[in-house]
């Protein structure tokens, strides 16, 4: 018998929430709420605990069956969290509207990569007007404040 | 009650109310007729925008998105056989043969108008029942409350589709997100893990962007590489014109048919999380129960195209009541609202209609106005509709993602709901590859904190636990959790004996 892929998630969320148990352990009462702030969660992470454990089991004796091969792009999947994590870190240091414009062009250019100046100045546009509208509509109209760059005061 | 309504009808009719509702109208039609960007999606998007507005404007335009976004989908759905939303899945097995059969102009009226009715049937059932519903739940104690928590939960997670056991652990996995950072009763900080920006505790407006956005664009890119258009199969010269009198005649003159496909899509509204895709199939399901012709579903005839559109609309209604009575969403939409509402202060539940009076009648008077708008948006933009979803998600994509860093970002403009947006728009992607439902994961990070204040003030009112049970209310309602999590044991095994014996049949 081998594990699969739910037998693998269970195992995670096991072992996440046998960590968290022993944590709690560390939560000190509360005179005012004698059960303390531990309680609540003791209860949530071991009933959690057990039902990944009961799939875990369950996954374990099952018969296991391959299901059909559905083709799927993992690549440029993990490629968009990475550009979209980079995006995420850049914005406290480059400000909203820069680091806008680069991740909106960026993404489209790996999404659809384009052909000749035609298609890399549309996609230039489409980054330049996604950035400038968001940023004229949130702080004009709708009094939101977005990030100021560390790096570039813009 | 009646005085109410018409005050928030009048209310809602002014310039600063009627933009909003509009615009969100507009937005639910287009975000629903686009395939690959759900209502939620589109809610989602919506609600950076309303953070400046008051809450009954913010209210209305997304009252306007969940009204517009049911329709929307029928579009695409009829002309090209590609539903914009999956509630729109049942339209297509009627509306698009008879687009085909050279009527697509009534297929996509029927729809329209059968979406029109049903949503104000279910209209009738929001603002009949919420308040008395309300009244109900006053009577409720932190034991009731408790109970009625866990079985939303556990009705959420049963009725998924994955496994029970996979639906119970992702409902576990949201209650453990709000254990992290600070205890709800006393605030004080607990299992932080170090980290700073978990101290106060995770908003859930952040989860419930990441887990929803990232799982459905992270998944139509790993699909489609962001490079799919539907540019090829359109006709542009398609002919909308019909009479809409008879159209209208059509579908009032089977007004018990009408009136069960809304009874559905209330019911299947009011359970938590099951979702309007599921209204419409059960509806089309009855229609053909129903009719004295079902050989003929499939082919293009009207039943099929009323019962899914009727039903889908009037889901909307119930999903807003149990948002409204009981401060429980009952879909991925309501819950954005509920967020939208916590944005501004106000806290739903029980209180929320006798101490808000003017904006609940308000959201009741915008679900109303809503309805001529979609007819009115979808009577002059249908054939622009067509070169709408011809928009490369190439550029869609990262749009909606900015949108959704902003939306986390303007919640206290702090950076700290960016990343957690990041870290649980991973989560999300991983939950559904691994195939873990996400409706409830996301109730139990929105119940999460009453589920354990009410516990809490229910053992320091009285430290005896069997009142969870010898309480009536109480009691009952835990018992209809059991009860859930068998039915859904249940419902599960008889599926794995079905498949199974397919899997036999097949073999030989």
């Amino acid at each position: 018998m081998k594990l699969s892929r739910d037998g693998w998630a269970g195992l995670v969320v096991l072992a996440a929430s046998l960590v968290l148990s022993g944590l709690t352990l560390e939560l000190k009462a509360n005179p005012l709420v004698p059960i303390g702030p531990g309680f609540y969660p003791r209860i949530v992470l071991g009933v959690t605990a057990l039902l990944a454990a009961l799939l875990v089991v369950t996954d374990w004796y099952a018969a296991k069956k391959a299901g059909p091969k559905v083709p799927a792009d993992y690549a440029a999947v993990v490629v968009q969290f990475a550009v979209f994590g980079i995006y995420v870190a850049a914005l406290p240091w480059l400000g909203f509207r820069i680091a806008t414009f680069a991740y909106v062009a960026v993404t489209n250019a790996l999404m659809d990569p384009p052909r000749g100046a035609r298609q890399w100045t549309r996609a230039a546009t489409i980054a330049l007007a996604s950035a400038l509208a968001t940023y004229f509509v949130f702080e004009h109209y709708l009094s939101v404040l977005l990030p100021r760059g560390r790096w570039t005061d813009f | 009650m009646y005085e109410l309504l018409a005050a928030g009808l009048v209310n809602i009719a002014q310039v600063k109310y009627l933009l909003p509702l509009f615009f969100g109208t507009l937005a639910g039609v287009v975000g629903g007729a686009l395939p690959g960007v759900t209502i939620t999606m589109t809610i989602i998007v919506v609600l950076p925008f309303t953070f400046g507005l008051d809450p009954l404007q913010g209210l209305a335009a997304m009252t306007g998105v969940y009204v517009g976004g049911s329709a929307g989908g029928l579009v695409t759905a009829v002309l090209l056989g590609i539903p914009g939303t999956p509630a729109a899945i049942a339209t297509v097995f009627d509306g698009h043969p008879m687009a085909k059969k050279g009527e697509p102009g009534r297929a996509i009226w029927l729809g329209v108008w059968a979406s029109f009715f049903g949503g104000l049937l279910g209209g009738v059932f929001l603002i009949g029942a919420t308040a008395p519903l309300a009244a109900i739940a006053l009577q409720f104690g932190p034991w009731e409350f408790f109970s009625l928590f866990i079985l939303a939960v556990s009705m959420v997670a049963g009725l998924t589709e994955a496994s029970l056991l996979k639906g119970l652990i992702a409902g576990g996995l949201g209650l453990i997100v709000t254990v992290l950072g600070s205890d709800p009763v006393m605030g004080q900080e607990r299992l932080t893990l170090g980290i700073d920006f978990v101290k106060g505790g995770i908003d859930f407006l952040p989860v419930l962007i990441g887990v929803f956005a990232f799982a459905q664009i992270m998944g139509e890119i790993e699909r489609s590489g962001g490079k799919a258009q539907l540019a090829g199969s359109l006709e542009r010269g398609v002919k909308l014109t019909v009479s809409h009198a008879k159209v209208i005649w059509e579908i009032l003159s089977r007004p018990f048919q009408l009136l069960w496909f809304a009874f559905v899509g209330v019911l299947i509204g009011v359970l938590p999380a099951i979702g309007a895709s599921a209204a419409s199939m059960m509806a089309y399901d009855q229609a053909k129960k129903i009719s004295r012709r079902p050989e003929k579903f499939g082919s293009g005839i009207p039943e099929g195209i009323i019962a899914s559109e009727s039903s889908n609309n009037a889901n909307v209604g119930g999903s807003l009541v149990t948002i409204m009575a009981f401060g429980i969403p009952g879909d991925s939409v309501t819950a954005v609202m509920l967020g939208a509402l916590t944005i501004h202060g106000i806290q739903s539940g029980p209180l929320f209609i006798s101490q808000n009076p003017q904006l609940a009648y308000g959201i009741f008077a915008a679900y109303l106005l809503a309805h001529p708008i979609m007819v009115l948006i979808l009577a002059l933009g249908a054939r622009w509709m067509l070169r709408i979803v011809t928009l490369p998600k190439a550029a869609l994509f990262p749009v909606v993602l900015v949108l959704c860093v902003i939306g986390a970002y303007a919640l206290n403009n702090t950076m700290a709901n960016v990343y957690v947006l990041l870290v649980f728009g991973v989560l999300g992607y991983l939950m559904v590859k691994f195939g873990f439902p996400l409706a409830p994961f996301i109730l139990g990070v929105i119940l999460g904190d009453q589920i354990e204040i009410n516990l809490v003030r229910s053992i320091m009112t009285d430290s005896n636990p069997w009142l969870f049970i010898t309480r009536p209310i109480s009691g009952g309602l835990l018992l209809a959790s059991v009860l859930s999590v068998l039915f859904a044991l249940w419902q599960h095994r008889r599926m794995q004996k079905k498949t199974a014996a397919a899997d036999g049949d097949a073999d030989f």
